[in-house]
């Protein structure tokens, strides 16, 4: 793996707080799977540490990510510019593992999308989308998915579903058949109420889960998530996860 | 080529340069990226007697100049570790400076017994910055009389050389050096993280107190070693801020036989092995043979202001 340098193609704003950042790489990736991230670091700025981000895209040298304003290092990142250069590394952590199933649903919350998008590209139509925001001002970061027939709930009803995303999932599981596995991206309430939602069923499901990280790479030890594991209960989430099993951590 | 190496406390070690204890994990995880022998010693993360799960979380906060951390010393306790992954090391015969702690006395005693003496473990490295469970959470590091107490017991428990690791949080830091020297220190590194805190002023509370590295930390650490290293006949491992292979020249400069990189490997995880190679340009450029001329030669024209 190596540390990859690379230019800021394109920055834009593509709902209120919500940018999608293209950036070429100078040499290739090793290719990642879904759920893997990258630590990027924008050089000369005030910005100490790296930041992890999931990979939303990744094609032919081109590393495209969805972030969300949330604090000092997604502030500068809004205020990138095209050309600017910035370091990547990865693919880092251990993605989703697909098996043969006969529905697979990926639950969505907010910028948890930015999570499963490169997911959902691998599944295509086999998969069934459930996305959930707050308004419908924050639709147009899953525009690119319409072709795949996403299914929308917000929170203050003004599209789709009102309510939760796992109130939409909660409204779909009855119709299905077979067996099915969820994956899921979004914020602690969300994952707590999935569970919660699908205790009694036990449906196999899939979580991938964010946190604060220094070095991406299980060297710190600083972002770390609490399994069932009674010998070694404090799990990396950039080393053991991001992905982990739902049954397995503590929510 | 320069020859970089250095001799501590009997070994040779190819070059000065190591991980700070719990910044490259267990050693195998940097591997993807540099080989773990690329550095003259890996020093573990810290250990203790038994198992230890370590802070809740946030565990970590972005400082300009540096990071705030509360890992909280989560590792798999000495057992496991010399079981499960001491293997490792000695399949690849990488020299190891083993970092440990305790609670209490009796726990470091404990935890520096079960720890053999082995041709790869260069030395133990006592973590000093440890509060006192006994004693109220005090801090062994804090006090001259404990450091001395507890540097004695460790040295009479075992015979692999002794490092005492000294917090920065001290109004005298040669005050208690030269105790850890009477309690049979064999030597030191300096410095440990500096307690500091987080306020999140949008939503007005304190999401996290912790120990700050980082750039921050270096001038604080570079005069610690300066002044050690002239005043205590020991060698002195420099820590804090090291980020290229000029900070990592200057801490040699100033009188360390080695130094250790910790948060500059978040920052770029390649920058061990940068500093190792600038290191060994540098002498090349200077040419000098070895680092002997390098090693505390600002000792040598000592006229800057106090």
């Amino acid at each position: 793996m190596n540390d990859r340098e690379g230019r800021i193609e394109s920055n834009r704003m593509v709902a209120p707080g919500y940018f999608l950042m293209e950036i070429r790489l100078r040499g290739a990736l090793t290719r990642p799977k879904p759920g893997q991230f990258i630590m990027l670091r924008i050089p000369g700025t005030e910005v100490f540490l790296r930041r992890p981000f999931g990979i939303y895209r990744y094609e032919k040298e081109k590393l495209t990510l969805m972030y969300r304003v949330v604090g000092k290092g997604t502030e500068r990142l809004a205020r990138a510019k095209e050309n600017e250069p910035v370091a990547v590394l990865g693919p880092l952590g251990k993605g989703f593992h697909i098996g043969p199933r006969d529905h697979y649903i990926v639950v969505a919350g907010g910028i948890g999308i930015a999570g499963v998008h490169s997911l959902i590209e691998t599944l295509g139509q086999k998969a069934l989308i459930l996305f959930g925001c707050g308004t419908k001002e924050e639709l147009p970061i899953i525009e690119d998915l319409a072709p795949l027939k996403p299914m929308v709930s917000t929170m203050d009803g003004s599209y789709g579903l009102e309510g939760t995303v796992v109130d939409l999932l909660d409204s779909q599981l009855k119709s299905l058949k077979g067996n099915s596995e969820i994956f899921a991206c979004g914020p602690e309430a969300m994952l707590t109420g999935l569970k919660k939602r699908i205790m009694e069923e036990r449906i196999p499901c899939q979580v991938l889960v964010e946190e604060r990280m220094a070095c991406g790479l299980g060297l710190c030890f600083g972002c770390v998530r609490e399994t069932i594991d009674e010998t070694e209960p404090f799990k990396r989430v950039c080393k053991e996860g991001p992905v982990f099993d739902l049954w397995q951590i503590r929510l | 080529m320069a020859n970089t190496s250095i001799e501590l406390f009997g070994k040779t070690l190819k070059n000065p340069v190591m991980n700070a204890s719990g910044t490259l994990g267990y050693g195998k995880e940097i591997e993807p990226l540099w080989p773990v022998e690329t550095m003259g010693a890996y020093v573990t993360k810290g250990l203790s007697l038994e198992p230890h799960h370590g802070n809740p979380l946030p565990r970590i906060w972005d400082q300009q100049y540096g990071m705030i951390n509360s890992i909280g010393l989560q590792n798999v306790g000495v057992e496991r570790f010399f079981g499960h992954y001491f293997p490792f090391f000695r399949s690849r015969r990488i020299p190891i400076i083993v970092n440990f702690f305790g609670f209490s006395d009796d726990e470091y005693i404990r935890c520096a017994e079960r720890i053999k003496p082995h041709e790869l473990i260069v030395a133990l490295e006592m973590n000093l910055s440890c509060p006192n469970v006994k004693k109220g959470g005090i801090s062994f590091g804090k006090d001259p009389e404990m450091v001395y107490a507890i540097v004695k017991r460790v040295k009479e428990a075992t015979s692999i050389p002794v490092i005492a690791k000294l917090t920065p949080e001290v109004k005298n830091i040669g005050e208690i050096a030269s105790a850890a020297h009477e309690g049979g220190a064999d030597g030191f590194t300096l410095l440990n993280t500096m307690p500091a805190a987080v306020v999140d002023v949008s939503q007005m509370r304190m999401p996290l107190r912790g120990g700050l590295s980082g750039p921050v930390m270096r001038p604080i650490a570079l005069r610690a070693v300066f002044e050690i290293s002239k005043a205590v006949p020991v060698p002195v491992i420099g820590a804090g801020g090291i980020m290229d292979s000029t900070d990592a020249l200057a801490f040699l400069m100033a009188g360390a036989k080695a130094v250790q990189v910790g948060t500059a490997t978040f920052v770029d995880p390649y920058a061990i092995p940068k500093i190792v190679e600038g290191i060994g340009e540098y002498l090349t450029r200077q040419k000098c043979a070895n680092l002997d001329p390098i090693i505390g030669c600002t000792h040598r024209e000592d006229s800057g202001s106090r």
